[in-house]
């Protein structure tokens, strides 16, 4: 199969329905690649998730997939679009590390968990079960959803790659 | 950032400044000389930072200060994995390609290193400006370069949009990356201070 890698960068989400189509967040941080899939349907959703929630918004432009607690609601829609059933979609979530340990820096470096306690929540409102997540840590990832297989591969800097 | 070109020019000399004396300091914990100069300063917009080492997935070494007092924010020191290496030959006086990997002296002389620079710059700009800066210390990270940066830019989305990279060479042949992140309240103060020295 010729495969066509789509990369999500930060704040967007995008949507696959072709066979071949490789989503791609590349080197995740204390950000989330939330990963919703139909196995039916075969098409699969990708969002980088930048921030927990949308009341820290200070700019104009806002992309949907920047913060949690919209993501989510906007993956769902556009899965749903592209002939994706809520009742079978699954989501499997990586990243919301803590890349900067810095003694003195205080909680608020710590975005990385509190994006993933907002993905959780947000999927929870939505009804849709977490089928695997791999958070946390301190260390960076690289999140690859396989659209016609929902593979989806998760690989790191010295710590190997793991299917989720 | 906006920046009237006289403000510009005043930064600029402050990052020569600072490259001066991070030389100075760097050079006297060898025998030899080293020299960081022909600054280049620009500015980049967030959602751009992960990719300006190399792509978001190429392995850096990056050393991170967290910056409190008048200003508050970020400045971190980037490197790829074969320039640090080549850095860390440099101070231990070692031939080049002597380090093979970032181990725990290796990460020690990068502290170093980062803490050294990130000071000089940062007293240089409290020096010409008159505003407190008060650096962390420093931490050194080896991952992604993406992974890296943007858990900086999620912080700061919460607040700007630039962040203003200097790119410089340690002796004509080792390319470093600079990045000064101040948050959006901070910019302010830094751009109205600038302005008053010009």
């Amino acid at each position: 199969m010729n495969y066509e890698t789509v990369p999500v960068g930060l704040g967007e989400l995008k949507v696959g329905t072709r066979p071949g189509e490789i989503l791609v967040c590349y080197g995740l941080g204390s950000c989330i690649g939330v990963a919703l899939y139909d196995k039916v349907a075969k098409v699969g959703v990708l969002a980088h998730v930048v921030l927990p929630d949308s009341s820290l918004n200070r700019s104009p432009e806002t992309l949907p997939g920047k913060f949690a607690d919209t993501a989510v609601p906007a993956a769902l829609s556009e899965l749903i679009k592209v002939g994706g059933k809520r009742a079978r979609v699954t989501a499997r979530i990586a990243g919301g590390a803590r890349m900067l340990n810095v003694i003195g820096a205080g909680s608020k470096l710590d975005i990385g968990a509190r994006n993933i306690e907002a993905v959780k929540l947000a999927l929870q409102k939505e009804g849709i079960a977490l089928a695997a997540d791999d958070t946390g840590g301190s260390y960076g990832r690289t999140l690859q959803l396989f659209v016609g297989t929902g593979r989806l591969l998760v690989s790191t800097v010295g710590r190997g790659e793991h299917e989720l | 950032m906006i920046l009237q070109q006289g403000e510009f020019d005043v930064l600029f000399a402050i990052v020569q400044q600072g490259l001066k004396d991070s030389s100075r300091s760097l050079s006297a914990m060898t025998t030899g000389v080293i020299e960081l100069k022909d600054p280049v300063l620009k500015f980049v917009p967030l959602s751009e930072v992960p990719s300006i080492a190399g792509g978001p997935e190429s392995v850096v070494v990056a050393i991170y200060l967290g910056v409190t007092g008048d200003l508050s924010g970020h400045v971190m020191m980037l490197f790829t994995e074969a320039s640090a290496r080549r850095v860390v030959d440099m101070l231990m006086e070692c031939p080049p390609g002597t380090t093979a990997v970032i181990d725990e002296m290796a990460v020690s002389a990068l502290a170093e290193t980062g803490n050294v620079c990130g000071t000089s710059f940062l007293n240089a700009l409290s020096d010409r400006t008159g505003l407190a800066i008060v650096p962390t210390t420093p931490c050194v990270i080896t991952d992604m370069a993406g992974a890296i940066l943007q858990s900086v830019a999620a912080e700061l989305y919460l607040n700007g949009d630039e962040v203003l990279v200097i790119n410089t060479t340690f002796n004509d042949e080792i390319p470093g990356h600079f990045l000064l992140m101040p948050d959006q309240d901070s910019m302010a103060k830094l751009v109205a201070a600038l302005e008053a020295i010009e």
